[in-house]
């Protein structure tokens, strides 16, 4: 039988240790770095898809075409004595406004246009509309109509020239009429398009990049045999892990920086609360995915499965996760599914640091979540490589 | 006094049953390989050569049997023992977009070793295993028998005690083989056991113990003149063929 020679197997290098761990995110790094194909990915993808989201799908309509026929006449009122003329001034309005493109014609002619897709509304002002106002003012009318051929089949287009109709006779009416008074919450803080934009690709970016970033990374362990070398080292599962979580984040953290310079200089989208938080934040949303991709290289044997999770994942989130339609507005059995993805709590988290200035207080919850995924994600991940080695 | 025989790997009914195809991948196995011994482990491809190393070496958890290598029960020491084993893997398991002194550097501090430990070990090998010249050659741009040697100082760096060599004489041309064999002597003779699996019979002339494997069990065992008398046999091979009764197994 063996005989134990205590003395001359020393217990080494049986504790966890920062240095194997850095070990593994620096060669992570090095990979990453040499890999000009991962490079481009990486700092061109967040640039463009920040140009596509910040600026195209913001849900800001512009130069909508729309024909405007306007009959309107003077109308002065014997008693009490009032002149009315408020045609010109709807269409001035309307002129100045720059979601929609007006152009000035026939009604019924219009409405041709716009079956046939040249406009998407006619507006029509009636020859008797300021004699009805003023009548509406004294008493004698209860309602006054003006007609909007108008296409549905774009709702956002829709809401945007009835918005532009309505602040038309908003500014018509001058003092008169029934007023909706507006404050900004937030710090009574005005958005562009592009500062609502930012925070969820800044979520949508860590997410997608992530994922193929550290599938990728892992993955080509496993191709190249690597992997199961390490697991006859004295490397443990945890170290192994952590490594890939630093060295990935240290090029998600450029990353980031990138897409937050790029967005707060370049964009001017505007960060409203706490600039570390921020970080912290997405730093946290970070390691969270790269333990999910940790936990998925598990299911793909090469690097082009690993690629097809980046895409059947973002796309649900997207649709899921507030991106495209907020989750209030999503039917009520779908919405709890919306609770389950993490894009999610990264645009709560993103919207809320950068829009609404929120800060732990208010995001404790989402910070929570996010938090329990990493350990979720690590967990699963630690367990999957040790069920791999008992396969 | 007796001469006191130390085995430093041993197994007991070894079992390897993979959970994906329910293949006995290794039946039955018992090892016995003593200190300082060149033991060439010997089988068709799919005998279960490469997964008894992953088990000795830890990588692998068993399904059933025992382990023991320097006395410790594998896997439950396994990092302890892992300090002290090499492994150079059948397919040169290195990372191709990193350089040769990066890849070892990366296994010698996956194994703890500082930068003055590493220095002098990693320049004595890159002589031993005539390499000094591609130190920063990028792996993708060697040979194949240079991937091959940088897989080797990988698995020596951290000076183990024991070494496991999967296939690793395998499609390396003839000079380079007498070398392997010239070098895996003087490792011997510094009391450093190797395990060598290979699929060419004939290769295992040159070990002092053969263990030839068959279906995931050891169908014989001995050094090469003692198989060879009791076989009556003159090549490694017709001693296979003649175990084997004919049948053939297809992997």
């Amino acid at each position: 039988m063996i005989k134990k020679k205590k003395d001359e197997f020393k217990s080494k290098n049986l504790n966890f240790s920062m240095k194997r761990t850095l070990a593994i995110a620096f060669k992570t790094i090095n990979q990453l770095r040499r890999d000009r194909r991962t490079i481009a990915l990486l700092s061109v993808v967040p640039i463009v898809v920040m140009l596509i989201f910040g600026l195209a799908f913001t849900g800001e309509v512009k130069n909508v075409p729309i024909l405007v026929d306007n009959q309107d006449n003077l109308y002065t009122h014997p008693f009490p004595p009032i002149a009315l003329h408020l045609g010109p001034n709807i269409t001035d309005t309307l002129l100045n406004d720059t979601s929609v493109d007006v152009s000035f014609g026939d009604y019924f002619n219009g409405i041709d246009a716009v079956e046939k897709g040249d406009y998407y509304a006619a507006v029509y002002i009636p020859a008797n509309f300021s004699e009805q106002v003023v009548k509406m003012l004294t008493g004698d009318n209860e309602t006054v109509k003006m007609f909007v051929y108008i296409d549905a089949t774009k709702p956002t287009i829709r809401a945007s020239i009835l918005g532009a109709i309505h602040d038309a006779l908003d500014s018509a009416l001058g003092e008169k009429g029934i007023k909706v008074v507006q404050i900004l919450a937030h710090d009574r803080a005005e958005f562009t398009g592009l500062d609502v934009g930012i925070p969820s690709v800044i979520a949508f970016v860590i997410i997608f990049l992530l994922l193929i970033v550290g599938l990728i990374t892992i993955v080509r362990e496993k191709i190249q045999g690597t992997q199961d070398r390490l697991y006859s080292t004295p490397l443990r599962s945890s170290e192994r892990l952590l490594g890939y979580v630093i060295g990935i984040l240290l090029i998600a953290f450029l990353m980031i920086a990138l897409v937050l310079i790029f967005g707060v200089f370049v964009f001017g989208a505007k960060v409203q609360g706490n600039v570390f938080l921020l970080i912290f934040a997405a730093l946290l949303f970070g390691i969270a995915h790269v333990f999910m991709a940790v936990f998925l290289s598990n299911f793909a044997q090469n690097e082009l499965q690993a690629i097809q999770f980046a895409p059947l994942t973002a796309l649900p989130s997207m649709a899921l996760g507030g991106m495209l339609v907020p989750i209030v507005s999503l039917p009520a059995w779908l919405q709890p599914v919306s609770y389950v993805v993490p894009l999610t709590y990264g645009i709560n988290l993103f919207e809320g640091i950068m829009l609404k200035g929120w800060g732990f207080k208010e995001l404790w919850l989402d910070f929570t979540v996010v938090a329990g995924m990493c350990l979720l994600f690590f967990v699963l991940a630690v367990l999957t490589v040790r069920s791999r080695m008992r396969d | 006094m007796a001469v006191e025989t130390e085995y430093v790997i041993e197994t007991k009914d070894l079992v390897k049953i993979y959970k994906t195809g329910k293949v006995k991948a290794v039946d039955g196995l018992n090892l016995r390989i003593k200190k300082g011994e060149i033991y060439a482990l010997i089988g068709a491809n799919g005998s279960g050569k490469t997964t008894s190393l992953n088990m000795i070496s830890g990588a692998l958890f068993p399904t059933s049997g025992e382990i023991k290598v320097f006395g410790y029960e594998v896997p439950k020491s396994r990092r302890l023992i892992t300090n002290y084993i090499g492994v150079a893997p059948q397919d040169y398991s290195i990372y191709e977009d990193m350089s040769l002194e990066e890849n070892v550097r990366f296994f010698s501090l996956i194994y703890g070793m500082s930068k003055t430990e590493f220095e002098p070990r990693f320049v004595e090998l890159l002589k031993i295993l005539r390499l000094e010249e591609k130190r920063k050659t990028q792996v993708k741009n060697l040979s194949g028998g240079m991937k091959r040697r940088t897989s080797i100082a990988c698995s020596l760096i951290h000076s183990p005690k024991i070494v496991f060599f999967d296939e690793a004489t395998v499609g390396v041309d003839p000079i380079l083989r007498t070398f392997f064999w010239e070098y895996f002597r003087s490792l011997k003779n510094e009391g450093v056991t190797l395990v060598i699996t290979s699929h060419v019979m004939d290769e295992a002339e040159r070990a002092d113990r053969i263990g030839l494997m068959r279906a995931g069990k050891l169908i014989a065992e001995g050094s090469p003149e003692e198989l060879k008398r009791k076989h009556d046999a003159s090549t490694i091979e017709e001693i296979f063929i003649k175990l084997s009764e004919g049948e053939i197994i297809d992997d």
